[in-house]
């Protein structure tokens, strides 16, 4: 079973502790168990940029669909036996001690190719040629879809593209489990993180020049017509750092904005 | 492939129990059941065989067994589905209320229709949270196994919470006319014992003494109209002995293990059980039990009432009075009803109305209000 983990603040944040972020030391096990398949590290929700399509218009808002502190931070995608495996390797990921991860299940498809996986093998080697943007395809249910929502002529123009490197249709968020540890016990609970109306129905990750064409590759998606994109550029880091300088780097960082600013709407 | 296959065994025991009715022998049942699609799979899919063999090597790597149902259910004949099962139902992974009906339904074997009554709410909704539960453990992938030692402790608890719902429900309805659901109460006192029967752990252990030392009063808790008797005015003679006698005998068993939130629980309701007559209740052991529980509104008024008693009314609505400051129990009757009945102690009959009409307000069932209602009229003559 594939899974995808998003690191959220959850309803119950505690401070980030540098002293208590053993991320290269998580990615090692799970690298070592052999379940890992890809992750990143996103920009503060700020630097989100949120893309609908309604009467042709292509709307831009900047920052995440929801409340600010319901930013997705971060994301893996694992591959693991059953749901507890992957409650474990949620619960141990630093995130789960300062917020929540969530774990959500992938769709599986009965006509999936034998040892089909989300991400492409060898892709985590592949050298980095543009910008990196996660792009969350959120269900507005209070929006109707205007067109086909058939997906598929997108994936292929955008893999042929290039622009697209991966990409997955999620199970519902009824199928969703929050995992938080606190005091040294695994909290589990059921749902999604967000309580807002909108839900995440699926995920790519794109690689293009800039904003603008994720922008474009985004609108062109059949289900901004009805629902929403929310762009989130990735924010790599390496696990061999000193994480404690990292931190400090980091917070300096925060609230400025690295990515080039949204152009104008169509 | 084995979760997959237990699975789908699961997944057949949902459909086929409503329309056959549980099997004689759930558990031998489910294992069959398991073991033929592991089998079936296995044949259809022959190709993959390679690849299970790979990954049972790699589970044995890791010091676990096999997880495979064809050969667990050969190879170890102990084998028990049920503790599988008890632990997939009440997968913290699931809504509460999912948990507790996909418990009673297909641990406990009732139909929907009786879980449904059971909690107040149409067939067809009950049928619905069954069916969304039991998508959610296929599309997520719950294991259907007893969760590894690391995470088994947590895992246990929330096994114990959902029970003890189900007991607490039964014992005292949220809700509805009558103050009593026996069926849950005893639905759930036999589910424990099927617990503690394949995890005879101390805490299952306690959480069964719990169940019963509280159940002995059952019958005592209401009068011939339907009306709630406090602890102090039950007939202490038809409290059941034998429940008494087995609750406090597997305290006794258990004693010097680990003292769990349920075995605090019980050891209060031991001294209750073990006094005669109301006022040979000893109330410092309660008051020294409730000081061991964690922090919880609910546990701050059990204790400022077992203050009350071991230390005079005063003292005890002084307590209250510090918990109703904090806000954390607004809205619950019990809080202003334990006012009332500490100022009825004290004397102070006022403030016992004023307290007794704030408790009838919020009273959720009318057995509880109407024995409200009986003492407000007690403390104005």
């Amino acid at each position: 079973m594939e899974y995808l983990l998003m690191y959220t603040q959850g309803k119950d944040p505690l401070p980030y502790d540098p002293a208590d972020d053993n991320i290269a030391e998580w990615a090692a096990d799970t690298q070592s168990r052999g379940v890992s398949e890809y992750g990143e590290r996103l920009r503060p929700g700020e630097d989100a940029t949120t893309v609908k399509v309604r009467d042709g218009n292509v709307l831009l808002t900047e920052g995440p669909f929801t409340e600010a502190k319901e930013w997705v931070g971060g994301f893996d995608i694992i591959q693991c036996r059953d749901l507890d495996e992957a409650i474990g390797i949620a619960s141990r990921h630093p995130a789960a001690r300062f917020g929540s991860a969530e774990v959500r299940p992938f769709m599986v498809w009965p006509d999936a190719a034998p040892g089909y996986r989300v991400v492409p093998p060898g892709f985590p080697e592949r050298p980095t040629k543009g910008k990196r943007y996660l792009m969350l395809v959120c269900v507005d249910p209070d929006a109707e879809l205007d067109g086909p929502g058939d997906a598929d002529p997108w994936v292929e123009e955008m893999d042929g593209r290039g622009v697209r490197l991966f990409g997955e249709v999620l199970r519902p968020p009824a199928d969703a489990t929050q995992v938080m540890a606190r005091d040294g016990r695994v909290v589990v609970s059921d749902g999604p993180f967000t309580e807002a109306k909108e839900w995440i129905a699926g995920i790519d990750f794109l690689e293009v020049r800039d904003l603008d064409e994720a922008v474009e590759v985004a609108a062109a998606h059949p289900m901004a017509r009805g629902g929403l994109m929310v762009l989130t550029p990735a924010w790599p880091f390496d696990v061999e750092d000193d994480h404690v300088e990292r931190a400090r780097r980091e917070a300096s960082e925060l609230g400025k904005r690295s990515e080039p600013g949204v152009g104008v709407a169509h | 492939m084995a979760e997959d296959a237990a699975a789908g065994a699961f997944e057949r025991a949902l459909t086929t129990w409503p329309r056959d009715g549980v099997p004689r022998n759930p558990a031998a049942w489910l294992t069959t059941a398991a073991r033929n699609l592991a089998l079936d799979r296995l044949r259809r899919r022959g190709v993959e065989t390679g690849k299970l063999q790979e990954w049972t090597t790699m589970e044995d790597a890791r010091g676990r067994t096999p997880d495979d149902p064809a050969e667990r259910a050969v190879g170890d004949p102990d084998w028990d589905d049920r503790l599988r099962l008890i632990f997939t139902c009440a997968h913290p992974a699931l809504p509460l209320e999912a948990r507790v009906a996909l418990t009673l339904r297909t641990v406990g074997g009732l139909s929907t229709l009786e879980v449904a009554k059971a909690f107040l709410v149409n067939e067809s909704t009950m049928a619905q949270r069954i069916v969304r539960a039991k998508e959610k453990i296929t599309n997520a992938a719950i294991p259907y196994e007893v969760p590894a030692p690391d995470a088994l402790p947590e895992r246990l608890d929330a096994v114990l919470a959902v029970l003890y719902l189900i007991y607490n429900e039964g014992y005292k309805a949220t809700s509805g006319t009558s103050l009593q659901r026996p069926d849950l109460a005893t639905e759930a006192i036999r589910l424990a014992r099927l617990l503690v029967g394949l995890l005879p752990d101390p805490e299952p252990v306690a959480l069964l003494a719990l169940m019963l030392l509280q159940h002995a009063r059952a019958a005592t808790r209401v009068d011939e109209a339907g009306d709630l008797v406090p602890l102090e005015d039950q007939d202490r003679s038809r409290w059941d002995g034998s429940e008494i006698t087995e609750g406090l005998a597997l305290l006794e068993a258990s004693a010097g293990r680990r003292r769990g939130a349920y075995r605090v629980q019980a050891e209060i309701q031991a001294v209750h059980a073990l006094a005669p007559y109301a006022s040979d209740t000893d109330w410092p052991a309660i008051l020294s039990r409730y000081e061991e529980l964690p922090d919880a509104p609910i546990v701050e008024l059990n204790r400022a009432i077992a203050v009350g008693m071991a230390d005079g009314p005063q003292a005890g609505l002084a307590a209250l009075a510090r918990l109703a400051a904090s806000g954390r129990l607004d809205g619950y009757h019990l809080l202003p009803a334990a006012q009332a009945d500490l100022s009825r102690r004290a004397g102070l009959h006022a403030a016992a109305a004023a307290h007794y009409r704030a408790a009838i307000g919020l009273a959720p069932t009318e057995p509880e209000r109407r024995y409200l209602e009986r003492r407000l009229a007690a403390v104005e003559v």
